[in-house]
């Protein structure tokens, strides 16, 4: 090949990958709108009375409430409302909770950042050591090495991921005392800075160690079946003919390239886990997500639903659409010459 | 070389994680730190009602009269002293000297004054059966007069919350604005003030300096922060590691783990909180019940299949106590005695044989009865409050105890807010839900006459009489000839079979022994030592020791924690070490 | 018998012998079988009476038993024994695992078939519904859903169904595409057999193997799905599911006393029960495809 084609298809490459992420960023925003269309009317259609139902018990006459159903546009036909909802959804204002008569969004926002940290912290630890057992376990297939891995994994994969919790709580929390029974901080504590963050991680420890253990059996197979699939080729038998040791082939060949369906699962997960931890978060009373919608599923609080809900599809749509760019970005055949 | 660095920070790191964690406790204000788990439904006075809400207004609102601790006896507030007129009318109350509010603005006859005709006026829902009669001038700065039109025998109490006028003049005109401010303006004259209100979390309250009640003295602590648990199991935790000074309601089950613990004392607050089964009466014309529970017969037969002895012994552990009328006032003397011959004993024969003698009989063989006319199966709508501990078990027992009797039940859940909405609408048939009274019973007698309906009238019931009697007792002077009164009219209830008392409920508190100490309970000897009628408690405790006690498990959990961080950081280091030596090819 | 029926005999026959072989997939039909024969023996294990707490006062429960004073399982909160309530629970759970699990096949199936078969813009916009439903977060999805249409176990059935059924069309989208590959299937065209004949004889023969396996696999996530919902309180109120249990026993303080015979049957139950079907579904896949066998 000469130089100047080279040089060409290189461009031509990395131009079919612009117009590869653009493509994929538009269908993320297309099904984020399909997202808002099914919120809109799945809530649309259950919400007879969105006003009464918020003003529930008190004294309020007649007259206001007219007047705010105006204010929000409830007497106009369903697509200026629809109109409306789109409006104000982009100006983050998703309502009024029936249960506290406090802005969706402020109740919301206040619970991100604890289940954000919880899951980020189990994603990230279900990963590595997920894809650690997988790599232990394909290398040392059939073995009782793989047997111990594989089979337990899948134990903690098949169990009920909150009732691993209860356990972990009577366990570590009840019987042995050595870790708190639930929320995110010692209460009524005026702790700051670096004494909050170690509480808020003391409190965390349980809640983490039961989501990374329900998940890592994910990571576990999927490496496992990914590197068997890799152990088979070629270039591996090169390396190993050329003397290098078991590991280094392990660590510098075989394992980057299998190491590939991880990485988007990862990211697809953090996504999913964001909605995964709800049954986890109530059983330690984690003030994050999660509780927000086991709390919110008592009233039927609605607004609050529907606001989660649109929340975790956005956040599923973002990190599958980050786990998509990742991956082209990644794919070994993309960057071979 | 940058091996051993690294290794030195690490260990560095880990040796000094373990002083911070211990070193929180110094510096800190002191803070009693109270655990409950029902909620604050809002924090306005003049509307919310939710219990926990009450202790907020006792700590940040003065008012003109307190009540004793052992005997609610009417003791001077921010009134040092009161004349009563000849004709037993108009009472006029000297002001201490010097009252301020938190803010600086003095507190005058005119905040009374203003506070007294405004909730009138206005019709704000907590006040008006207090005011509604009464009419407040203000004499001089310090004096304040207040006459009854018609003879008032709550008089001389003056309990209900006294707001600033000064925050609250500019919304008080308009009902709805007045009704859902939140009151966070932290402008209070009690002996805390509020400083922080999260609804679902917490609420933290400052010591208010300018308190007439500290006399001059150094207030014993600074601080006082309620915390809302989700689980009453991590509550129960909390106190027993030492995370909290006291917890209010906690599950029956937790008693004895609590009582076997050295350091917590525990105690079972009777204040004359009762939980009942309410029978949607059909007072509402657009909130109707199912027919059959318009019969009385049909609502004394579902009364008698009730089994309230097993709800006592399975749900409480043998913690509540037996009731048969409700309990108006926290003081016993109110409740009547039912005749025995009256009383709904547990009895599913005899609530069978009432319903086969009206007519209600199984015509189709499914277990379930029909009208008499054979139509229209008795399937009854059961509201469960999805708030409170017991409602769901409370519902699983329904069902089992209509089945017996051939009634079907269906169970809807609601939470707390939601529950009111519906029995308000009558949106319901039967449902399990619970009251704190006050001392006075007027307010909780008044909540079952129609001007009620639609709002806290939640069994939708009425009766002429009943109405007459609450007239009579709202002005009858002579206390004696009052109490029999309010007897005739709980026996006219009780015998309406709207509203089955299950029990009279305690409040299970517990506190530790160890941290603060000089709780009273209010009654004395049988009432609880927070969350009572004016908690008398908050301003006589003291520290134990200077502080809160930190728990013990944090030094091994710290250490642990560092010493295997220091030995994962070697092992990595050392692989790596190996790795590099032979990655070169 | 016609030679498409003897074939598929064979099959099936095979079929059997090389699950027999497999070690992993005998375990997990023999717990799955000991699973079902409970739940259908019910009546006989274990009195429905003692489910209510009005029948078990009654009888002179006492509450909290562990098993040592109340054979075989103790009792809970409210004095019902709890192996009663574990057999009568499995049925529920499993019930609902399984019939969750037919309509997800159901819908999967049909969508996959129509969409594979049919081809063009059908495939196109049937495709485009099935990724979006992929996208949306499945739990969240399951509760708005449940929030909105109530407790029952109808619901709950039609909501898992509902939600589930997405992965099934992909897998036999991409299946019926293989198949409509190969040769015969114009053969039967040029023969003059219609669309329906195809699907029905040709298709649905080399797609089932794959669509039994795919279901085996399904019933754990509806089975987990239930029980999560049920957990938060989504569950039909007066059916007695695994998930209802460990609801019950959260919400009434058995973590604080540490009555483990109360939370520790249900949990187990739903983890053999999951275990024997991902078995089953595992042997099964590595039948249908043996590049995947020996791993």
């Amino acid at each position: 090949m000469s130089g100047s084609d080279r040089l060409t298809s290189e461009h031509a490459r990395r131009r079919g990958r612009r117009r590869l992420i653009l493509r994929k960023v538009l269908g993320s925003i297309l099904t984020l709108i399909f997202v808002l269309v099914f919120n809109f009317f799945l809530f649309r259609v259950v919400q007879t009375d969105p006003i009464g139902s918020l003003f529930r018990g008190r004294n309020v006459p007649a007259e206001t409430l007219e007047n705010l159903r105006t204010a929000f546009g409830l007497d106009k036909p369903i697509g200026t409302q629809f109109l409306f909802y789109l409006k104000e959804t982009a100006q983050l204002n998703l309502g009024i909770s029936y249960q506290t008569r406090q802005s969706v969004w402020d109740e919301i926002v206040v619970a991100i950042p604890p289940t954000v940290a919880l899951v980020g912290v189990s994603a990230v630890l279900s990963a590595v050591i997920g894809t650690l057992g997988g790599v232990i376990a394909a290398w040392r297939r059939n073995t009782w090495k793989d047997q111990s891995i594989t089979s337990g994994t899948m134990v903690f994969y098949s169990m009920p991921d909150f009732w691993l919790g209860m356990i972990m709580l009577v366990l570590f929390g009840v019987v042995l005392g050595w870790f708190p029974v639930g929320g995110m901080t010692d209460a009524g504590s005026n702790e700051t800075g670096l004494a909050l963050l170690l509480d808020e991680l003391y409190h965390m420890f349980l809640p983490a160690l039961t989501l990374t253990l329900a998940y890592l059996g994910e990571y576990t197979l999927v490496t496992r079946s990914s590197l068997l699939d890799v152990m088979g080729e070629d270039y591996l038998t090169v390396a190993r003919a050329k003397g290098l040791r078991d590991v280094v082939v392990r660590n510098r060949h075989a394992v980057p390239n299998a190491l590939l369906p991880v990485v988007t699962l990862t990211a697809i997960n953090f996504g999913f886990v964001l909605s995964g931890a709800i049954a986890v978060e109530t059983v330690f009373s984690w003030p994050g997500l999660g509780k927000a919608t086991a709390d919110a599923i008592r009233g039927p609080d609605l607004p609050m639903l529907q606001g989660l809900f649109l929340l975790f599809s956005a956040a599923v749509i973002f990190f599958n659409l980050i786990a998509d760019i990742t991956y082209s970005w990644l794919d070994p055949r993309v960057e071979e010459i | 070389m940058k091996r051993i660095v690294v290794v030195l920070a690490a260990a560095v790191l880990a040796v000094s994680m373990v002083p911070i964690a211990s070193a929180q406790e110094e510096g800190d204000l002191v803070t009693l730190r109270v655990g409950l788990t029902q909620d604050w439904d809002g924090l306005n006075p003049a509307l919310n009602f939710s219990v926990p809400s009450y202790d907020v207004w006792n700590l940040h609102y003065a008012t003109l009269t307190d009540k004793a601790a052992d005997d609610f006896a009417t003791i001077p507030g921010l009134a040092e002293s009161w004349v009563v007129s000849d004709d037993g009318l108009t009472y006029t109350y000297t002001l201490r000297e010097g009252l301020v509010w938190s803010d600086g603005e003095s507190l005058t006859a005119e905040d009374i004054a203003w506070n007294i005709n405004t909730a009138r006026d206005q019709g704000w829902d907590n006040m008006i059966s207090t005011v509604q009669n009464l009419d407040a001038t203000v004499i001089d700065e310090r004096t304040v007069q207040i006459t009854s039109s018609v003879p008032d025998p709550k008089l001389p109490t003056m309990d209900m919350y006294l707001v600033p006028k000064h925050i609250w003049e500019p919304i008080a005109t308009d009902y709805d604005a007045a009704t859902e401010y939140e009151a966070v303006d932290g402008v209070g004259s009690g002996p805390f003030i509020l400083e922080n209100f999260t609804k679902g979390q917490s609420v933290t309250m400052d010591v208010n300096p300018s308190y007439w009640g500290w006399e001059g003295e150094e207030p014993p602590y600074d601080r006082i922060v309620f915390q809302l648990f989700e689980n009453p199991d991590a509550m129960v935790a909390a106190l027993q590691q030492g995370e909290l000074d006291v917890i209010h309601g906690f599950p029956a089950g937790s008693w004895d783990a609590l009582e076997a613990d050295p350091n917590i004392e525990v105690v079972s607050g009777l204040q004359g909180g009762f939980d009942q089964l309410a029978i949607n009466g059909g007072a509402l014309p657009d909130g109707q019940p199912h027919p059959a529970l318009l019969d009385l017969e049909v609502r004394k037969a579902i009364f008698h299949g009730i089994d309230r002895a097993a709800v006592i012994e399975d749900l409480w552990y043998g913690h509540a106590s037996e009731v048969e009328a409700i309990s108006p006032s926290a003081n016993p003397i109110w409740i009547p005695d039912i005749p025995e011959a009256d009383s709904f004993t547990y009895d599913p024969d005899l609530a069978n044989q009432i319903l086969d003698d009206a007519g209600y009989l199984d015509t189709d063989g499914d277990g379930i009865r029909e009208m008499p006319d054979g139509t229209n199966p008795i399937i009854i709508r059961h509201a469960v409050n999805t708030d409170g501990d017991l409602a769901p078990s409370i519902g699983e027992l329904m069902v089992g105890w209509m089945e017996a009797i051939g009634i079907g039940v269906e169970l809807e859940a609601y939470d707390q807010d939601t529950l009111y909405g519906v029995t308000a609408e009558g949106t319901y048939d039967t449902f399990f839900w619970g009251w704190v009274p006050f001392v006075d019973p007027d307010l909780m007698l008044y909540y079952f006459t129609a001007a009620e309906l639609g709002n806290y009238n939640d069994s939708n019931w009425t009766d002429p009489t009943y109405e007459e009697l609450y007239v009579e007792q709202n002005q009858e002077l002579d206390p004696e000839r009052r109490i029999e009164i309010v007897h005739e009219m709980l026996t006219i209830f009780h015998d309406a079979a709207v509203y089955l008392p299950m029990y009279l409920g305690p409040d299970l508190q517990a506190y530790r022994a160890d941290t603060f100490e000089g709780w009273v309970k209010q009654p004395a000897d049988i009432g609880p030592i927070v969350f009572s009628q004016t908690s008398p408690s908050y301003v006589l405790l003291t520290p134990v020791g200077g502080g809160a006690a930190g728990s013990d498990t944090n030094w091994l959990l710290w250490g642990g924690i560092a010493a295997g961080a220091v030995v994962l950081v070697g092992i990595f280091l050392a692989s790596r070490r190996s790795g590099t030596k032979d990655e070169r090819e | 018998m016609s030679l498409a029926m003897q074939r598929r005999r064979a099959t099936a026959g095979r079929v059997w012998k090389q699950f027999r072989g497999s070690r992993q997939g005998m375990i997990g039909l023999s717990v799955l079988a000991i699973f079902i024969m409970m739940a259908l023996a019910a009546p006989l294990l274990a009195d429905v009476r003692e489910l209510s707490p009005v029948y078990a006062r009654a009888a002179g429960n006492p509450q909290w038993a562990p098993p040592g004073e109340f054979p075989p399982l103790g009792t809970d909160f409210i004095r019902r024994s709890v192996w009663a309530q574990f057999v009568w629970g499995s049925r529920v759970s499993l019930f609902v695992g399984l019939a969750a699990t037919v309509l997800t096949i159901l819908i999967g199936s049909i969508v996959g078939i129509l969409s594979g078969f049919v081809g063009g813009r059908t495939d196109a916009i049937l495709m485009r519904v099935t990724e979006w439903f992929l996208v949306i977060p499945f739990l969240p999805l399951a509760i708005v859903l449940a929030s909105i249409l109530g407790r029952s176990v109808w619901n709950i059935i039609f909501v898992i169904g509902i939600t589930s059924w997405p992965s099934t069309a992909r897998l036999v989208r991409a299946q019926v595409l293989t198949v409509k590959q190969r040769l015969f299937v114009d053969r039967a065209r040029s023969l003059g057999g219609g669309g329906t004949h195809i699907v029905g004889h040709h298709i649905l023969p080399n797609v089932s193997g794959l669509i039994l396996a795919n279901a085996t696999l399904a019933v754990p996530i509806s089975i987990l799905t239930e029980t999560t919902l049920s957990f938060l309180g989504l569950g039909d109120p007066t059916a007695a599911s695994w998930g209802k249990m460990l609801e019950e026993a959260f919400v009434n303080g058995a973590m604080t006393r540490n009555a483990w015979w109360y939370f520790m049957p249900p949990g187990l139950g739903i983890l053999a029960v999951v275990l024997a079907f991902t078995l089953i579904g595992r042997t099964l896949e590595e039948i249908a495809n043996p590049r995947l066998g020996g791993r």
